[in-house]
C-alpha cells in the first residue's frame, strides 16, 4: 500500500516529465480533483497517479492528453469525481478539529499580544464573558467555512479556461474583498454583540499562554499525523 | 434497458474479462482492449469505468511498486466481480445470438425481397 503522501511526492516528481501542453491539461485536472475536499484523498491521489502514468506512456507514442482523455477536461474530471468515493467522516473530524484549534490559537495570541498595550494605556482589562466569546468565535468559524467554500468555488472557475491572467486578477480581487468583509464583520460583532452570561476577570498573560498552547497542540498533532 | 445502459453493461463486461485473465494496470488494460479491436474505448471512458467497478466491489485495485520502479495500480477481479462477469456473459449471449442472426440474415432477405 502506497500512502497518499508518497503518491503526492511521486506525482510532483513525475509531472516534470510532461510536455507543456499536457502539463496544462493535467495540471488543471489535478487541482480540480484535489479541490474536492469531501472525496477520499487516497482514492483521488491513486486515480491522479494512474492518469499521470497513462499520459507519460502516451507521450512516448506522441499522443496528447486531449487525444487520450477527450477535448473537454472538465467533463472528464466531473465524470471521475462522480465515481470517486467520499472521504470517511472519521478522517474528516480530526482534520476539522485541528483547524478549529489553530484558529482559536491565533485569535488568543492576537488578543494576548493586544492586552499589554491595553495595560500600557492604563485601561482596565475588560472582563471575560465566556458565552459572548463563544458566540463570537462560532460566527467567525462560520464565516471562515463560508470563505473557504467560496475560495474553492472561485478557484475551480479559474481552471480549464484559456484566459488565465484575467481570471487570476478577478480571483485575487475576490479574496481581497473577502478579507475586508471579514475584518468588518469581526469588528462589528465585537462592538455590537451584547455581553451576556457570567463574567470574570483574568490576568493579562492568560490568553497569550492558552493561545500558544493551542498552536503547540496544533503543531504537534500535525507532526504526529504525518508519521 | 436504455441504449447507454446496454453499452455500459457491455463495457463493464469487456473490462472485467481482460482483468479476469491477469491483474493489469490502466495503461495495459487500455492497450489490451484496443488490441482486441475495441478502438472506441478511449482512456477517457476507461478510468471512470474502473472507478465505478471498484465502487461496486467487482474489482480491487492495489497500488504496488512495479519492477521498473514507479508504483502502479493493479486491478484484480473479486468474487462478486466474477459472478457479475458470468451474468453479463450469459446476458450478452442471449442477446448477441439472435441479434447476429437477424442482422446477418438481413442482406440475403433483402435480396430475396427484391427478387420477388
Amino acid at each position: 500500500m502506497v500512502s497518499a503522501k508518497q503518491l503526492i511526492e511521486e506525482n510532483n516528481r513525475k509531472r516534470e516529465e510532461l510536455t507543456p501542453e499536457n502539463e496544462k491539461y493535467y495540471g488543471d485536472l489535478l487541482i480540480y480533483i484535489r479541490l474536492q475536499l469531501t472525496l477520499s484523498e487516497q482514492q483521488s491521489e491513486e486515480v491522479l497517479m494512474e492518469l499521470l502514468d497513462h499520459l507519460l506512456e502516451g507521450q512516448k507514442e506522441n499522443k496528447t492528453a486531449e487525444e487520450m482523455f477527450g477535448g473537454d477536461p472538465k467533463a472528464f474530471a466531473d465524470e471521475i469525481i462522480r465515481q470517486l468515493p467520499k472521504e470517511e467522516k472519521r478522517n474528516m473530524i480530526p482534520f476539522i478539529t485541528r483547524i478549529v484549534i489553530m484558529l482559536a490559537g491565533i485569535q488568543l495570541v492576537i488578543n494576548g499580544i493586544g492586552l499589554p498595550l491595553w495595560i500600557h494605556f492604563q485601561k482596565p482589562i475588560p472582563d471575560f464573558y465566556p458565552v459572548t466569546a463563544a458566540i463570537n468565535f462560532c460566527i467567525s468559524l462560520l464565516y471562515i467555512a463560508f470563505a473557504m467554500w467560496y475560495v474553492l468555488l472561485s478557484l475551480k472557475k479559474t481552471l480549464f479556461s484559456g484566459d488565465t491572467k484575467r481570471n487570476n486578477i478577478i480571483f485575487y480581487l475576490k479574496i481581497y474583498l473577502g478579507v475586508c468583509l471579514f475584518l468588518a464583520i469581526s469588528i462589528l460583532t465585537d462592538k455590537f454583540m451584547p455581553k451576556i452570561g457570567p463574567s470574570f476577570s483574568y490576568p493579562w498573560w492568560l490568553p497569550l499562554i492558552s493561545g500558544v498552547l493551542c498552536l503547540g497542540i496544533y503543531y504537534l498533532w500535525g507532526k504526529a499525523a504525518k508519521t | 434497458m436504455s441504449r447507454s445502459q446496454l453499452l455500459k453493461g457491455i463495457l463493464d463486461g469487456c473490462v472485467l474479462a481482460v482483468i479476469e485473465k491477469e491483474p493489469v494496470y490502466g495503461y495495459i488494460l487500455s492497450k489490451k482492449l484496443q488490441e482486441t479491436g475495441l478502438l472506441d474505448i478511449s482512456e477517457g471512458t476507461l478510468y471512470p469505468v474502473l472507478l465505478r467497478l471498484q465502487k461496486n466491489g467487482w474489482i480491487r485495485g492495489e497500488m504496488r511498486p512495479s519492477d521498473t520502479g514507479p508504483s502502479r495500480k493493479y486491478y484484480e477481479l473479486t468474487e462478486t466481480g466474477k459472478a457479475a462477469l458470468d451474468e453479463i456473459t450469459a446476458e450478452w449471449q442471449q442477446i448477441s445470438e439472435p441479434v447476429n442472426l437477424l442482422l446477418k440474415g438481413r442482406n440475403s432477405d433483402g435480396i430475396r425481397e427484391t427478387a420477388n
